[in-house]
């Protein structure tokens, strides 16, 4: 009997810390894939994809947030709550770069690049695609324009089994 | 904030209610600035011809619901957004933040559309 009981008991809890265990690791899997900052969402996705954290160093984010008057020959200023708060998530969201993103700062040595097309990664990524995909391409325009063609962009996901290039279909690299 | 928040919209108000006293706003004022082309600029680079129509971003090509309040109606709600949008569009379109008078006209033009 009581080693049944023992064992009923101990059931619980592996069961318990099993549980427990999953959650946790379910939290580390949800912070590193979903970047998205309500805040940071409004501000930045009404103009743009809100471009994940993850895809430029901290030092170019910060660069980009000090001359918002001056957003890539837009005005995209904010109160300064509200930059402050943005601020604080890119570099909190940055520091959380898993290994899918950590391939993108390769070759970048100490420069800060101020656009993510400009990363060398990217250009390699897209060295390939003929321009008329690209600029010629109305539903595109422009290789910032993300998720025109990576259709998981705003979920942070840009696997290639997600590419669909308007007016061609998918792209296999 | 809050406090700074509740000045501002007391001041808008007041002085929103004054000009409207005064007789002064204007919505065909308001219609000609929409249209007024600074440099190559205008509202309508982004916003549309058609107040009444999607518009789409310039540069990014993000589309940006219609502003005439009769197609959507959930514009001009809050005060702040209305207040941000004003100060990056009107630097933007005019090199220069729009006064309260010209705020005033267009928000009246673009409500009743």
């Amino acid at each position: 009997m009581s080693l049944n009981r023992s064992m009923v008991a101990g059931s619980i809890l592996m069961a318990g810390i099993l549980a427990f265990s999953l959650y946790g690791i379910g939290q580390i899997w949800a912070s590193s894939k979903n970047q998205t900052d309500p805040l940071y969402v409004e501000e930045c996705g009404s103009c743009h994809l809100a471009y994940p954290a993850q895809l430029l160093p901290p030092r170019s984010w910060q660069i980009i947030m000090s001359q918002l008057d001056d957003h890539f020959d837009e005005n995209a200023e904010l109160d300064t709550e509200s930059r402050q708060a943005i601020e604080a998530y890119l570099a909190e969201a940055n520091q959380s770069t898993n290994g899918s993103y950590r391939k993108l700062r390769r070759n970048l040595g100490k420069q800060t690049p101020l656009r993510i097309t400009e990363l060398p990664y990217f250009i390699h990524e897209h060295d390939e695609i003929p321009s008329r995909l690209i600029k010629a391409n109305d539903k595109v325009g422009s290789l910032s324009q993300c998720n025109a063609c990576h259709k998981s962009a705003e979920q942070g996901n840009f696997d290639e089994d997600n590419i669909f290039i308007p007016g061609f279909g998918r792209w296999d690299d | 904030m809050k406090t700074g928040q509740t000045l501002l919209t007391l001041c808008l108000a007041g002085t929103i209610f004054i000009s409207i006293s005064a007789g002064q706003i204007n919505a065909d004022r308001g219609k000609q600035l929409w249209y007024a082309k600074t440099d190559g600029r205008s509202c309508t680079s982004c916003h549309g011809d058609n107040p009444a129509n999607s518009g789409k971003h310039v540069k990014t090509r993000k589309n940006i619901k219609p502003m005439a309040l009769s197609i959507n109606p959930e514009r001009y709600q809050d005060d702040k957004k209305i207040e941000k949008w004003f100060f990056r569009n009107c630097k933007w379109t005019f090199g220069r933040e729009c006064n309260v008078q010209e705020k005033a006209d267009i928000l009246t033009w673009l409500s009743s559309q």
